[in-house]
């Protein structure tokens, strides 16, 4: 058993790893063009911003099990299979790209007003103030908005590995709901526990750190 | 230095600014004064191009604000340095860093860019400091921060948006002593927006009075508080008891005048009796300059005016009905 819980934690933990690297990079690609093109952003622009924030919603609409069914080509596609933990990273990232955008979006809006006007004031350039000021100042924010994100995806993956994803969700649906397995089922979600206190006391102490 | 003529601006239907006009000279320490709301902020925005104006004309150094191309606009912003009533420094970036981040943004060579900070440091005091992170900084060594930023790229106009309403009345001195001695030292340019009447007398040479978006005022310093125009009024009110019998009349002293025994003259020359309600000296820039007031019987009224009149002392009478 020991085994067996070993390779699903390590699994799992890939899973988790790959797409919350993905969907953070996707998001925040997304979250920055949110904030320079809403109403109040250095370039405001009504259609990129509408056509977005729609894009976010309808994703974010979507409960992650029926996405995952429903984009089973694309997963093919990109990955060659729809079955294993690499296959579910493409679903995991789809998910969790939206969220992601939406709360770094979210950061992003929380800088000072004021702090970007004082790098208008002395002629920054609106991508340099982004960088150099918004996404800096943001980034305390951002870092535990990534816990969340990684947290999210471990609950996610739990669910993908139901289907054929392999990891923790798989191995105690597996031999503990299906196999009447109680310890097995307890210990992976005692190893669940375990990386979600640990995602989260990382974010937090690195937030601890910046500020 | 900057020539405003007619700029109007509105927020959706509201009108924030009307027909305001004023022109600031080089080496001008210039106020911008009004109650909040009045358009102040605004209209020094309306200067560095931060809000477009929708009518009239602003030239700054000879150019026209509203017609120049976003790369024009910034190397404008480069030649007008803005300090701020909240700082707005970056909170994660530690003094120096501040300091150097706009010689950062117009890519100065990093050894030009250490002397710099390290003189920028020097003039604000700040040179122990040099390190520290700015949450634990005070109000005023904040505001330092700002100004030293705000002169690192070597401005010629010095933009200040009600930068010393945040501090305490001592820290403010200090901070307007900061400006002035800036201004007189490497003849930049100052705008200051502010509505502490304080801050105008210390370090104000000529000052434009702004009230719902409209200029109702402006002129020399001195001139303005000797014979303060009804706006001006309401921006400093005299806390001074009305007594209800005779006739209150506030006289103005400039300076010249100020050390002569011109009430007691009076009292001699003409033989009558006044109490005197109230009064006040106080320091507008380095000069010293004051008003009375005295009350007097309505039937010396006639007199009395006579008598300030050949003496040609700034008068009012505020309450006057008759």
């Amino acid at each position: 058993m020991w085994h067996e819980l070993a390779a699903a934690l390590q699994e799992t933990l890939y899973m988790v790893t790959v797409s919350t690297v993905f969907s953070v990079l996707s998001g925040f690609a997304l979250a920055v063009v949110m904030v320079l093109t809403c109403a109040r952003g250095l370039r405001p622009n009504a259609a990129v911003y509408a056509t977005l924030d729609l894009l976010v919603n309808l994703l974010r609409s979507f409960p992650f099990i029926i996405l995952m069914i429903a984009i089973i080509p694309l997963t093919r596609f990109v990955a060659g299979t729809s079955i294993g933990s690499t296959a579910s990273i493409v679903p995991l990232t789809i998910a969790a790209t939206p969220f992601a955008a939406r709360i770094m979006e979210g950061s992003l809006m929380e800088v000072d007003a004021g702090v970007v006007e004082a790098a208008r004031s002395f002629g920054a350039r609106d991508l340099r103030i982004v960088f150099g000021v918004m996404v800096p100042e943001a980034m305390p924010s951002i870092v535990l908005n990534i816990a969340v994100v990684a947290i999210n995806l471990l609950g996610c993956s739990a669910m993908a590995g139901a289907v054929g994803g392999g990891g923790l969700g798989d191995l105690a649906v597996k031999y503990g709901y299906n196999r009447f397995q109680t310890d097995v089922m307890a210990y992976s979600v005692l190893a669940l526990v375990a990386v979600v206190q640990v995602i989260q006391g990382v974010g937090t102490a690195i937030y601890r750190r910046m500020r | 230095m900057i020539e405003a003529d007619g700029i109007s601006k509105r927020f959706g239907e509201q009108e924030v600014l009307r027909d305001v006009s004023f022109s600031v000279g080089p080496g001008d320490i210039f106020g911008i004064v009004g109650c909040s709301g009045a358009g102040k902020s605004t209209l020094l925005r309306c200067l560095n191009g931060l809000e477009a104006y929708d009518g009239g004309s602003v030239r700054v150094m000879g150019r026209e604000v509203a017609s120049m191309t976003e790369r024009e606009l910034r190397a404008l912003r480069r030649e007008m340095g803005m300090i701020f009533q909240n700082f707005n420094l970056m909170e994660r970036k530690n003094v120096e860093e501040n300091i150097a981040w706009p010689l950062e943004v117009w890519k100065t060579p990093r050894n030009e860019i250490v002397r710099r900070v390290g003189d920028l440091l020097d003039l604000v005091g700040l040179a122990e400091k040099r390190t520290e992170k700015i949450r634990n900084l005070s109000g005023g060594q904040k505001q330092r921060v700002g100004i030293a930023r705000a002169l690192a790229l070597n401005p010629k106009i010095l933009l200040c948006d009600e930068a010393t309403s945040a501090l305490d009345p001592k820290t403010t001195l200090s901070i307007l002593e900061l400006l002035r001695d800036i201004n007189r030292r490497f003849t930049v340019t100052v705008l200051l927006v502010t509505h502490q009447m304080e801050a105008v007398k210390t370090a104000c040479h000529r000052v434009l009075l702004l009230d719902q978006g409209r200029v109702t005022g402006s002129g020399r310093t001195e001139d303005l508080f000797l014979a303060p125009p009804a706006s001006l009024k309401n921006l400093v009110r005299d806390e001074y008891a009305v007594v209800p019998t005779g006739i209150n009349i506030r006289l103005m002293f400039p300076r010249e005048i100020a050390r002569e025994s011109i009430i007691t003259g009076m009292a001699r020359e003409l033989g009558i009796d006044f109490s005197v309600i109230g009064g006040r000296l106080e320091r507008y820039r380095d000069d010293i300059l004051g008003f009375l007031i005295i009350n007097v019987r309505r039937e010396d009224f006639d007199r009395v005016q006579r008598y300030l009149g050949e003496h040609r002392l700034f008068w009012e009478a505020p309450d006057d009905v008759a």
